[in-house]
């Protein structure tokens, strides 16, 4: 223990008296070490987001568009994006026989200008059944969902999202009972939505006015849907379910018309193709980490030739050899430490910054990678110069000038 | 206590082989002080590098206490190094950045003995000795060569060596102070029971000694 402190007490003397030098080695350090950390924060922060997307999308459902599409693009399908078919009452009522099936839930979206009189706003219009609130796992905040009674009347209703209704209403309990028009044609606010998250590239469900989908028809006077939202009923296979749509779907329409696609599915391909680019990044960055390293390993050794005759009078009343060693071996690691504590420190008010935009974060595996890593750099790179230190002859270094 | 037997250094020059010693047999017993006489390249340093046992023979054996020391491991010569010899160098030998005390505690760094006394008050009480206990704080480069030598005989004393070795140890130095220090070592001798052995190219440092033993060109000559 004593021995330890000691080990540390030197170190620290001989950084303080080679301030400049102590510094420049260890930025080589900080650099490499900031870079990787902060890129593995930010792929955790990836990681992150994607999986509240998946939790956003709900499970056991799968979504039917048209055409032949090997990838979906969210719930923006809009007219235009795949084949030619659109979806109509009569694909529903068929999908609803399938045993497995929970909800069927046609949708209908548009992109609207949405106003509440005083304010207005470009928003999505969202029509469908009273199913898609338990679908999709959307809960009211004020107020309630429409319900089936509501499609099949036509009422005049709108639910909304918390982001539209704080726009066009400044308070998001304020839009409740309001009238919003959409295209010239008024509504009745009956719920505001809990705040849902997404929007980064996904769909902003925070932003959707929804409608029943029958009540919508008089903005969509083709009676189609560009999506049918299929849920299957818990401990259903989703592989036989898909096959079951399938077939259905496939007594009226031929094979490339449509496409069955698991969304979580998707999503889990994207988070594995983003962890391999990062890691791969990290891995690049980790080359700033070896020129470091090659830094403290020139500085090492540039420190022993310096104190050769220190070596020998140490060695002459009484040092071992492997004091000697671990000597320098301490002083390269608390170089190679004292980096990567920086690089910690300013990675960690880089993503303090950067949560303003996107929720990239540390956490304490990345904390122990970054001080371990640099730990073994100050080993690895620092082994050779207190090899040489310790192999030097006693005899020779002491009569060293 | 310290016994060569047919003891040889020797070094390659220029593809010829050059001996610094040659065939010495010398026994030195315990509490003996003993100087060792040559002019300059005669090849005292290095028999005193051998009996610090900083240095390998290269033919014959030397023996500490009874034991080999070529059968030795290097942590086990660094032990004898520490807790069994002290030196004392002409250059004095101080680490500058370190303060006196800093300096005297040095050897206890790296011993394993223990004592009833901690190493800080074992180095005050010899700083005390030598007059030289104002001085824990400051850093060797700002003292006096007599003050240095001091240190360096203080930092050879703490951990209660057996043997110290001096070499020219009045050498950076002027007579006067050159003769305390001489006097010191012999006071440690005749009262601490220490072992000395001085090294020199002065007859009249030698006159100290009860036994000179003199080098020339490797070899004993006089002893």
């Amino acid at each position: 223990m004593q021995y330890l402190l000691f080990l540390i007490k030197g170190s620290l003397e001989d950084f303080r008296r080679n301030k400049g030098r102590t510094i420049l080695t260890s930025l080589g350090i900080l650099i490499g070490v900031s870079s990787v950390v902060l890129l593995m924060s930010f792929g955790l922060g990836l990681k992150k987001y994607i999986e509240n997307q998946f939790e956003s999308l709900g499970t056991n459902l799968v979504r039917i568009v048209p055409g032949r599409i090997l990838s979906g693009g969210g719930f923006r399908s809009g007219p235009g994006a795949f084949g030619g078919i659109r979806f109509d009452e009569k694909d529903v009522a068929s999908l609803k026989r399938i045993k497995e099936a929970e909800y069927i839930i046609p949708v209908f979206t548009k992109t609207i200008t949405a106003s509440s009189g005083k304010n207005s706003n470009i928003a999505d219009l969202y029509a469908s059944s009273a199913d898609i609130f338990l679908g999709i796992n959307l809960k009211t905040k004020y107020g309630a969902a429409f319900t089936k009674d509501d499609v099949e009347k036509r009422s005049k209703v709108a639910v909304v999202g918390p982001k539209i209704a704080a726009k066009l209403y400044d308070q998001e309990v304020k839009a409740l009972d309001k009238i919003i028009k959409v295209q010239d044609q008024s509504f009745r606010i009956i719920g505001v939505l809990e705040a849902k998250g997404g929007g980064f590239g996904g769909p902003d469900l925070d932003s959707f006015v929804y409608l029943p989908y029958k009540t919508a028809f008089s903005l969509n006077p083709d009676k189609k849907f560009m999506v049918i939202i299929a849920k299957a009923r818990t401990k259903v296979d989703l592989e036989v379910f898909r096959n079951d749509i399938k077939k259905q779907l496939l007594k009226r329409y031929k094979e490339d018309d449509f496409s069955v696609i698991q969304q979580a599915e998707l999503l889990s391909a994207i988070s594995s193709i983003f962890s391999i680019i990062n890691t791969v990044l990290v891995a690049i960055a980790a080359i700033s980490l070896l020129v470091g390293g090659i830094g403290i390993m020139n500085i090492m050794y540039v420190t022993v030739t310096e104190r050769i005759k220190e070596i020998g009078i140490r060695r002459a009343i009484g040092a071992t050899r492997k004091d000697i060693l671990f000597q320098f071996l301490a002083e390269a690691v608390f170089l190679s430490l004292i980096g990567g504590l920086l690089g910690l420190t300013v990675s960690f008010l880089i993503v303090l910054l950067v949560q303003r935009v996107f929720p990239a974060y540390i956490n304490l595996q990345t904390v122990a990678i970054a001080l371990g890593v640099s730990s073994l750099i100050g080993i690895i790179f620092g082994v050779f110069p207190a090899k040489k230190a310790a192999d030097l002859s006693p005899i020779e270094a002491i009569r060293y000038e | 206590m310290i016994k060569l037997s047919n003891v040889f250094k020797e070094y390659k020059l220029d593809g010829e082989i050059f001996a610094a010693v040659k065939n010495i047999n010398l026994s030195i017993n315990k509490g003996e002080f003993i100087a060792i006489l040559g002019p300059s390249g005669s090849g005292k340093s290095t028999l005193m590098h051998l009996i610090g046992l900083l240095d390998n023979p290269t033919r014959g054996t030397i023996c500490v206490e009874g034991k080999d020391v070529s059968k030795l491991s290097d942590s086990q010569l660094s032990l004898l190094r520490n807790e069994f010899v002290g030196f004392v160098f002409q250059q004095f030998n101080l680490i500058n950045k370190l303060t006196v005390l800093e300096n005297i505690l040095l050897p206890t760094i790296y011993s394993k003995q223990k004592f009833s006394a901690s190493p800080e008050e074992r180095a005050f009480s010899l700083m005390e000795r030598f007059g030289i206990k104002e001085k824990a704080t400051s850093y060797p480069n700002k003292l006096s060569g007599g003050q240095q030598q001091r240190v360096a005989i203080t930092r050879a004393l703490i951990n209660n060596p057996k043997v110290i070795l001096a070499d020219e140890p009045t050498g950076n130095l002027d007579t006067k102070t050159g003769d305390k220090i001489l006097t010191l070592l012999t006071e440690l001798n005749r009262e601490d029971k220490i072992t000395v052995i001085l090294v020199t190219h002065e007859a009249d440092v030698a006159v100290r000694a009860k036994r000179k033993i003199q080098i020339r060109d490797g070899e004993i000559v006089k002893s």
